[in-house]
């Protein structure tokens, strides 16, 4: 999963003619932009009219201000929010140009120089020919009925999916990230996994072709038809050079009857220094639906990158017998601050959710777990199971758990439970006297305390996360 | 929709202040007036919409309330005690009978700090503009008290509408020790609001131990905001059963403003009716080897709704905190609700942590055994919830004041299920 971002040469195959190479959106936040946006992707009408609809909306709606992380107001009107394709002349000539830093922890995960430089950002001509591989496993998608493509490609050739399920999960009104996104939304993925068929792999950005410019502000929509299950990866474990600060990415799952939803995301942009200058934003709305009768979706989130990381992947769980999970490791390190967590609203009957939460901070972060757990009056016989242990190494960074909890009708079951504590100097010595040093007792015990989670990661991720929390928290102890 | 603004020539009614005071008073009034009682957008009211359950309740709040002849009172015959008698927050009389005089210091409650007038709790506002009865009780160093003090809190008949604002202070002096038990009587057939402020001040190794206790059922939607400073070495143990009000928070704030202070906070509550209750908690660790415990039960029935938001902050210089907090619900119908937040905010590393929240009904395996050794399924359901309720009472080292609370506990079990 290295090298998600390895298809340089694809980007005509997404509409990315070349003239628009040169051409810049008007710059802030205004109708012509989203009119700009949404004529480049070549839409119909009815989508710039969703767009529009949703930025008459932004423009009464406020920005939250309740969570903890505080961060410098952002002028939206300062923003570009559609770049072309970045020329090869802004983009660093070397990897002498790229910061040191980001090529040392490179090497460490064991990146080879060509991803590295592509990772960077520093322009090489396509090395390596990614398309083949990419190209083969759509063949066997297609075969199967299955949906893999851009979101503006779905908008274009699936418009009656699109139409029916945009939206549906997180509406344009929800609030003033998810709107912002609904109006400019740039790309993303969208998957259709047909009735009752089981996606021979696993979905990743890896082989989507126009990985390349993601863009800041992404639209996922992943949709299980009765029956069918899935597994999708979202982002890498190495970390990600990117230009824009503020990330408000959309991600709506709608599973139906019997389905099954497995999204995994490993989340490392940058950070900022060790000083917490720069870094990235990364504000994301996921929530999914389990619409459908015994259908289950199940988050698994690592988080050790981005300045500000701030979202709630929430589970609807409207079907009988639904079932939803979400496993998450959150780490944080120098000033990086994280404040996140899930929402499990159990609307129908026997559902069930199970949430597992582990936060580390370190150096001077931040680092919150904020849950809902809410039993409807009508959801009987359901059941939830939290845990949300927290790790903190030093005296400078912080660790809260602020969970909400609700329940609304006596046939069902709420348990809770949190922990708060650091490294245990006893395992740190046994660690040490059989010959590991700090750094690798260190690794060694929080990847035992995060082992829940990173079990529940495929796995191609799970070995390269197990060394990213090691690399994570470098520094951090002794 | 009931809209609850308060002129301002009221507080010249309540009587003649300085400029200060007046100031002060002033300006909690128009803090007020902007904001009005608390909805559910107010982060510390977000399971208890206090506006909606006014203006669903109440036609009118009259403040003023005609002095009420003195009622007579049914002293507690179970244990020697030494009282204290409020009426509708006034403070009427006492008697030390068993304790030395000139130890004690016991006066209406006169408010000099006005420094307090941020703009967070909306009924703590209206409480700083508009207190006027209170007491206070001084204990000097040294003394341990001998007999437990009983405050008999009473609320006459003659209460209609009225909305009653006072505020009260204990401060317990260097080596000191005092246990009181606070017994609320009601009489009072009609709705009526009381909003109470109180401060309670451990000095050095001071200890003290509460119980809050109700006789009987009542009309009365009650808030009240405790303030708890725990200087180095001192103890507070406090037991709430806060059951029969038609709607009651109590916002509670421990400070541990010392070195290897403690507080222990057990609350035990049988819910009923349409009864709306709230425990509201924060424990502020400020030094190191504080410790501090909470447990917090309730059982809930019919249409009854029980939250309780719990928070433990720990400041960074606070090392070697131990803190535990434990919220545990039974509900017995489909309608009742229980909602919590219990609640960690931590900037210290070598900290001992946890919290754990559980709701749901009670084990059908447990009823099952019951109802096979011959008992009715009702048998069976009120002996779990006693057993449930009563772990809470067992920890009272007091025989005869264990014995008093249970009777009454179980008696108002009993009337309800």
């Amino acid at each position: 999963m290295k090298n998600q971002n390895t298809n340089i040469s694809e980007e005509y195959k997404y509409g990315f003619t070349t003239e628009i190479d040169n051409i810049k959106a008007p710059k802030g936040l205004s109708e012509e932009t989203i009119k700009f946006i949404s004529k480049i992707k070549k839409e119909p009408k009815w989508m710039l009219d969703w767009r529009l609809k949703a930025f008459n909306r932004l423009k009464v709606s406020k920005e939250p201000n309740w969570q903890k992380p505080k961060y410098p107001k952002i002028n939206y009107q300062d923003l570009y929010y559609y770049s072309a394709p970045k020329s090869m002349n802004d983009k660093p000539k070397s990897l002498d140009e790229v910061d040191p830093k980001l090529i040392e922890t490179y090497n460490k995960l064991g990146i080879p120089l060509t991803e590295q430089k592509k990772l960077s950002g520093v322009a090489v001509d396509a090395v390596f020919d990614s398309v083949s591989v990419a190209t083969t496993f759509k063949d066997e998608l297609t075969k199967k009925g299955i949906i893999f493509c851009p979101i503006s490609e779905a908008i274009r050739e699936h418009p009656e999916l699109v139409k029916k399920y945009l939206g549906s999960v997180i509406p344009i009104s929800d609030h003033y990230f998810a709107t912002l996104n609904s109006a400019v939304f740039t790309d993303g993925s969208f998957v259709y996994i047909p009735p009752n068929t089981r996606c021979p792999m696993e979905l990743s950005t890896y082989f989507r072709i126009n990985a390349a410019e993601t863009g800041q502000f992404e639209r996922t929509l992943i949709i299980a038809d009765k029956g069918s299950y899935v597994s999708y990866l979202e982002g890498c474990t190495a970390p990600m050079r990117d230009e824009n600060q503020l990330h408000a990415a959309n991600v709506e799952l709608v599973a139906l009857d019997d389905a099954e939803i497995k999204y995994s995301t490993v989340q490392n942009w940058y950070p900022g220094d060790k000083d917490g200058v720069g870094g990235i934003y990364n504000f994301v709305t996921k929530r999914g639906a389990c619409r459908g009768k015994n259908s289950k979706i199940s988050w698994t989130q690592v988080e050790t990158g981005s300045a500000i990381t701030w979202k709630y992947p929430s589970c609807i769980l409207q079907g009988d017998n639904s079932v939803g999970e979400f496993y998450s490791i959150a780490i944080t390190n120098n000033h990086q601050k994280a404040d996140t967590g899930t929402k499990m609203i159990h609307l129908g009957k026997n559902t069930k959710s199970k949430i597992i939460s582990k936060g580390i901070s370190a150096g001077n972060a931040d680092n919150t777990y904020r849950g809902l757990v809410d039993i409807g009056r009508k959801a009987l016989n359901s059941r939830n199971y939290t845990q949300c242990d927290s790790l903190l190494m030093g005296n400078k960074c912080g660790a809260h758990t602020v969970p909400y909890i609700k329940n609304k009708n006596s046939s069902s079951t709420i348990e809770h439970e949190a922990t708060t504590s650091k490294i245990n100097d006893d395992q740190l010595f046994y660690c040490n006297q059989r010959g590991l040093n700090q750094e690798e007792a260190v690794s060694l015990i929080v990847n035992g305390f995060c082992k829940d989670v990173l079990q529940q990661l495929p796995m191609e991720f799970a070995v390269e996360a197990q060394k990213l929390v090691g690399i994570s928290l470098e520094g951090s102890v002794g | 929709m009931l809209n609850f603004k308060i002129n301002s020539n009221e507080i010249d009614k309540i009587g003649k202040f300085t400029k200060e005071e007046k100031y002060f008073r002033l300006k909690n009034l128009n803090h007020f007036n902007d904001i009005g009682f608390p909805n559910k957008r107010n982060e510390d009211w977000k399971f208890s919409d206090l506006k909606e359950i006014v203006s669903k309740n109440f036609n009118k709040l009259e403040l003023k309330l005609e002095k009420s002849k003195k009622p007579k009172i049914d002293f507690i015959k179970d244990f020697e005690h030494n009282y204290i008698v409020i009426i509708n927050g006034e403070l009427t009389y006492s008697d030390f009978k068993y304790e030395e005089k000139d130890k004690i210091k016991l006066q209406p409650f006169i408010n000099e700090d006005y420094s307090d007038s941020k703009k967070h709790n909306p009924l703590l506002n209206l409480n700083h503009a508009l207190s006027d009865k209170g007491y206070f009780l001084d204990v000097k160093e040294n003394y341990k008290f001998k007999k437990v003090l009983v405050i008999y809190h009473l609320f006459t008949e003659d209460l209609d509408e009225n909305i009653l604002n006072s505020k009260n202070k204990i401060k317990i002096g260097k080596n000191s020790e005092l246990h009181f038990l606070e017994f609320t009587i009601n009489e009072s057939k009609k709705n009526f609001f009381n909003n109470v402020y109180e401060d309670i001040i451990l000095e050095k190794s001071a200890a003290l131990k509460s119980i809050y206790l109700q006789n009987d059922k009542s009309f009365g939607y009650f808030h009240k905001y405790s303030r708890n400073s725990l200087s180095s070495d001192s103890n507070y143990t406090s037991f709430i059963f806060p059951t029969g009000h038609k709607f009651n928070k109590l916002d509670l704030e421990f400070n541990l403003e010392g070195e290897r202070s403690e507080c222990n906070l057990q609350s035990a509550s049988f819910l009923d009716d349409n009864v709306h209750q709230e425990v509201k908690t924060r424990v502020n660790h400020l030094f190191p080897n504080c410790k501090s415990y909470q447990k917090v039960k309730n059982v809930l029935n019919a249409e009854s709704k029980g939250v309780y938001q719990g928070k433990i902050f720990v400041k960074d210089v606070a090392q070697k905190t131990d803190a535990y907090q434990l919220s545990k619900a039974i509900l017995l119908s489909e309608l009742s609700e229980f909602d919590s937040k219990p609640e960690l905010e931590i900037y210290a590393d070598d900290v001992k942590c946890s919290h754990g929240s559980t709701s749901g009904n009670l084990d059908k395996d447990s009823i099952y055994y019951l109802m096979t050794r011959g008992l009715t399924k009702k048998e069976s359901t009120k002996l779990l919830v006693n057993g449930f309720l009563n772990e809470v009472v067992d920890s009272i080292k007091s025989n005869s004041i264990r014995n008093f609370v249970k009777n009454k506990l179980e008696n108002q079990f009993i009337n309800e299920y």
